[in-house]
């Protein structure tokens, strides 16, 4: 998960991953993102890193970036704030997948 | 369906249709509303299982708009509570300073706001269109716009079985990412400055705890906008009142958020930890958590509304009003798809479906409140997002309270132009841009 | 599929008739953490992973025997959505009530108190369609049910039954009959392969397959078409010789044993009566009877000991003493 130091992500007694088990996730079998790591490791800021609000994308150690597409709010805040043209690609999941809010 | 075989077709059903609107939420609904009530054929495409389930809002329905659409709505719309107090506050990380106001107005007919769950709302706005004889087509996504040999758009592509629906107008309702606006060059592929995360948890609450710690009863409910919460990153936060729960989140802009390196949910925790919020979310747990993005340029910002062959409404055409008092998206939604339907039922009467024959859309929208008060407010999103509102008006204005109501006997009472003086210089702002900006305000505001 | 609400009007059996028996429910219902009350969300109705495998298997049988798909649920008006969906495939669908439609939260929970009644409620609910060739369920039902509705089913059917399969597929059997080739796992890695006569009851993992998509046109042609209703048939089975009613599966709540303070001086000795780690225990009982029948009366006998059965409503036949009783 993120790289912040221990115990970050633990806010007011709620993990980050309890905090994502109350969204209902209906995971399809296509990846809807997709990340092109070679153009990451020439990425500075990797701003989807700390933005996304799913913490889905995870620094790897050889400078790419790794990517989950399962618990994705589909917020479209990753393609939004990445900087490198190429790097990430973002579609909506097939149709009936994806998250579904029940309190939105 | 009789004769229904294992390969599901019941022979050639037509994919034709007079109009194809994609996204069910509340713009998509009202447009396939409008058109079903003129007659014709339309479908609603939804890629999620059903109406509003990709859906998350910050906080309130206005409902004036559905006056003409839907009347008597107040009776049957899926309410959580109906919004009778509306707070404005400002905060630094231990003050606040809070602009209350209650009226029993808002607690009756014909209402003024309320707060629901939009898999609720727009389902039912859906059902509308659907009872009208459009059909809904749930679990499918419009990948792409199909032209003919000039250009035009004359339908889109699916994903199921990347079969085609074919209409002379397309309205793309799909929401603040909107791929089809994309597609056809309206809408920039990714202007992160002209978008906010908004992020959400909603917290359950027995209503009884909710009505004694926000003061009200029965169906009533609370709306609190919060300035000065979003460390330094330009946004605001909300607070408002479901019938056994509450939402709280942040909102923020994009870019400063991914430059600042700060987690979305750290913002919200923050917000929670407040001591002028935690004590009314004591014991509260969480529901669900949900991010989503908002169009907040304004009318600067706004794409062109119609190509050939489409028009665009609610967030795809960046109609949600974002302009500090005021916070609506709903309402924008549900005026500027109606207004497309109707704009596409009168290009399709003179048969003339072209960004010419469609015009009238932008016109209808001109002189109706949408784009009105998007033109009336569209310096509002600079002056919201700017830094003295964002970093050093919260705080000056609660040291300037905390220095007014302070009784500092023996000291006598500082001069309230005194006091104003040294809080600004405290918190570096000149009283001349005080001014000024106070004056901007009023200019866009007034 | 027929659009009045009734069971008459059906096609006479034109092929081999492949029913799917489906569970619908909420996909994650949320469970009180401390009195174990469960709450369903209507917005959360959806197939299981098994039901969704049953009922491609179900139409890649038809499919391949060129047979037709009868997909049941026995549920409230809030399953319809998902059986609509199910309509788009081209499966002809069928909603069975069960009894007072009122609160279909609580109905659905009920459904696993009484499995053999749902399978005689659903043998009669498909009568009008002829006699199945294949049923296919899904192995785990989100409902709290039992897992036991397969079993019955074949019962009532006078059927073969094989459950929990991962792979299933149509064959000619040596006579040139068809027939089902099924794999289902063992124990460490091993699969074991059936040969199953037609008629059969299948219970399928939710693994191997995938649910297929609608077409564009199923879907529409599906969208808005009232789903076709059995009539209310609720048979509840009656105790026959030979049954037991074990009761409403109930949540896990071990109770609390209590376990006096130790008073040794050394941690190591404290901590060693309480976890009772150098104590002897008796080691677990292990079944190996001869056959089937006598392995259930064992079974029967350690939960009447235990108190789990009440003596009342069971007999436990009394079995000749053999060497095997002998401690």
């Amino acid at each position: 998960m993120s790289t912040t130091a221990p115990g970050a992500g633990r806010w007011d007694g709620i993990s980050f991953e309890e905090r994502m088990a109350t969204v209902d996730f209906r995971v399809g079998a296509r990846a809807h993102i997709t990340v092109d790591t070679d153009v990451c490791r020439s990425c500075t800021t990797k701003a989807c890193v700390t933005a996304c609000p799913a913490d889905l994308f995870a620094p790897t150690a050889d400078g790419g970036i790794l990517f989950n597409y399962e618990e994705c709010f589909e917020c479209g805040t990753c393609y939004m704030v990445c900087n490198s043209e190429g790097a990430l690609t973002w579609t909506y999941p097939d149709g009936g997948h994806g998250v579904v809010f029940h309190h939105g | 369906m009789s004769g229904t075989t294992t390969n599901g077709t019941t022979g050639p059903e037509p994919l034709e249709f007079d109009a194809v609107v994609v996204g069910a939420g509340p713009a998509g609904a009202s447009a396939a509303l409008a058109l079903a009530r003129a007659g014709r054929r339309v479908v609603l495409v939804e890629r999620g299982p059903f109406p509003g389930a990709k859906n998350v809002y910050g906080g309130v329905v206005y409902g004036r708009v559905l006056d003409d659409i839907v009347p008597g709505w107040w009776d049957e719309v899926p309410v959580e509570r109906w919004i009778v107090r509306r707070s404005t506050m400002m905060m630094t990380g231990t003050q606040s300073l809070s602009v209350d106001f209650r009226t029993d107005a808002w607690g009756s007919a014909p209402y003024n706001g309320m707060t629901t769950l939009r898999c609720h709302f727009d389902a039912w706005l859906a059902g509308k269109a659907t009872d009208a004889g459009a059909r809904l087509l749930t679990s499918t996504v419009a990948t792409g716009l199909v032209r003919d040999g000039d250009g035009r758009v004359v339908g889109v592509r699916t994903d199921r079985d990347g079969a085609e629906l074919h209409a002379p107008v397309v309205i793309a309702c799909d929401g603040v990412n909107s791929f089809l606006a994309k597609e056809a060059g309206l809408l920039a592929r990714a202007e992160a400055s002209h978008h906010t995360l908004g992020v959400k948890e909603v917290l359950d609450l027995p209503p009884g705890a909710i009505n004694e710690r926000f003061a009200v009863q029965d169906h009533e409910g609370v709306d609190v906008e919060i300035l000065g919460c979003t460390r330094e990153i330009p946004g605001g936060g909300f607070l408002y009142t479901n019938a056994d729960s509450v939402s709280i989140g942040v909102v923020v802009s994009l870019p400063e958020l991914a430059a600042s390196g700060v987690r979305p949910e750290a913002l919200i925790a923050d917000l929670k930890a407040h001591p002028s919020i935690a004590p009314l979310l004591r014991g509260a747990s969480l529901r669900e958590y949900a991010a989503h993005l908002i169009p907040e340029g304004g009318y600067d910002t706004m794409p062109a509304l119609a190509a050939d062959g489409l028009l665009i409404a609610g967030d795809a055409g960046a109609m949600t009003l974002a302009a500090g008092l005021w916070l609506e998206g709903v309402n924008f939604a549900i005026g500027s798809g109606y207004a497309a339907g109707r704009a596409t039922d009168r290009a399709l009467s003179r048969g003339d479906c072209s960004a010419a024959g469609l015009a009238s859309y932008r016109a209808d929208l001109e002189a109706q409140f949408v784009l009105a008060d998007h033109k009336r407010l569209r310096k509002a999103p600079s002056l919201v997002l700017s830094e003295r509102v964002q970093q050093h008006y919260p705080g000056l204005l609660c040291d300037l309270a905390e220095g007014m109501f302070t009784v500092t006997n023996p000291t006598p009472k500082p001069g309230g132009l005194k006091l104003t003086r040294t809080v600004a210089a405290r918190h570096g702002v000149k009283l001349r841009q005080l001014a000024g900006d106070t004056l901007r305000g009023l200019r866009i505001f007034g | 599929m027929t659009t009045a609400p009734t069971t008459e009007v059906h096609p006479a059996p034109d092929g081999p008739l492949v029913v799917a028996c489906l569970r619908i429910g909420d996909l994650r219902p949320t469970v009180d953490p401390l009195d174990g009350t469960v709450t369903r969300d209507r917005l959360g109705v959806g197939l299981s992973p098994a039901d969704a495998a049953a009922l491609e298997h179900a139409l890649r049988l038809a499919e391949a025997w060129s047979g037709r798909v009868v997909a049941v649920c026995v549920g409230p008006e809030s399953v319809e959505p998902v059986l609509r969906d199910v309509a788009a495939l081209g499966a002809t669908v069928m909603r069975v009530p069960l009894g007072d439609e009122g609160d279909g939260h609580r109905y659905v929970g009920e459904l696993a108190e009484d499995e053999h009644g749902l399978a005689r409620t659903l043998v009669a609910a498909l009568a009008p369609f002829g006699a199945p060739d294949v049923v296919l369920c899904g192995d785990r039902s989100v409902d709290r049910g039992t897992g036991a509705l397969p079993a019955y089913l074949a019962h009532e059917l006078g059927a073969a039954q094989a459950l929990g399969l991962v792979v299933l597929g149509p064959v000619t059997d040596s006579a040139g009959r068809q027939a089902l080739l099924a794999e289902r796992r063992l124990d460490a890695g091993w699969r074991e392969r059936l040969n199953v006569p037609l008629p059969a009851v299948c219970s399928v993992e939710g693994a191997g397959v995938r649910l297929r998509r609608a077409s564009l046109a199923g879907a529409l042609a599906a969208e808005g078409e009232p789903v076709p209703v059995a009539r209310s048939l609720a048979v509840v089975a009656a105790p026959g010789p030979g049954s037991f009613h074990a009761g409403a599966p109930q949540p896990f709540r071990p109770r609390t044993r209590v376990l006096p303070a130790p008073h040794d001086d050394d941690p190591r000795l404290r901590l060693l009566t309480l976890t009772g780690a150098l104590v002897a225990h008796e080691p677990p009982t292990v079944v190996e009877p001869a056959d089937a029948a006598e392995a259930a009366d064992v079974l029967l006998a350690f939960l009447a000991r235990h108190g789990y059965l009440d003596d009342t409503r069971v007999t436990i036949p009394e079995r000749a003493a053999t060497e095997d009783d002998a401690p």
